[in-house]
């Protein structure tokens, strides 16, 4: 094994920009301010991006919270934005 | 190594520490098909991932995405990891 795990690599990306992917296509961005090894994570400056389909056309639309808590179980990805 | 069970864990946790830094395919639950270098693995199969690209299921359905910096993939929403 190698002797930084997943999870030490996620606190690289502590204080900075994060994109978190959750179950059922919805996604998340903020800064990362703490994880814990459920991936329960708490986000600040964080902006929800909500998709649906009006009239068979893909709409997103944002929603922001200062700081939020996402339970674990739902988080699938977490990386750095690039242009997501 | 040994006998009974200690083989299974033993050739199971080997295989996963012999392909740290080969480039490797991961399949999640949902389906999403992560294809990149692997930067690190525990026990729990959560898995850092550089270089990654994203599919729906197979590489013939298109790239998704290209994600440029690190990729944390949570462990319990892996389904196989394999060389790729």
């Amino acid at each position: 094994m190698s002797s930084d795990s997943p999870l030490d690599l996620l606190k690289l990306n502590l204080d900075e920009k994060v994109y978190v992917k959750l179950r059922g296509a919805r996604e998340l961005t903020g800064t990362l301010q703490a994880f814990d090894s459920h991936c329960n994570i708490v986000l600040s400056d964080a902006v929800e991006t909500i998709y649906e389909l009006v009239e068979n056309e893909l709409k997103s639309t944002k929603r922001e919270a200062e700081m939020i808590f996402v339970r674990g179980d739902t988080v699938t990805l977490v990386t750095t934005p690039s242009d997501q | 190594m040994s006998t009974g069970n200690g083989t299974v864990t033993t050739a199971s946790s080997e295989f996963l520490s012999n392909i740290i830094g080969k480039p490797v395919v991961v399949k999640l639950h949902s389906g999403m098909l992560y294809q990149g270098t692997l930067e690190s693995i525990d026990g729990f199969m959560n898995v850092a991932l550089n270089q990654a690209t994203e599919h729906y299921e197979s590489e013939k359905n298109g790239l998704l995405y290209r994600y440029d910096g690190d990729v944390f993939v949570r462990g319990t929403q892996v389904l196989y990891i394999s060389e790729a």
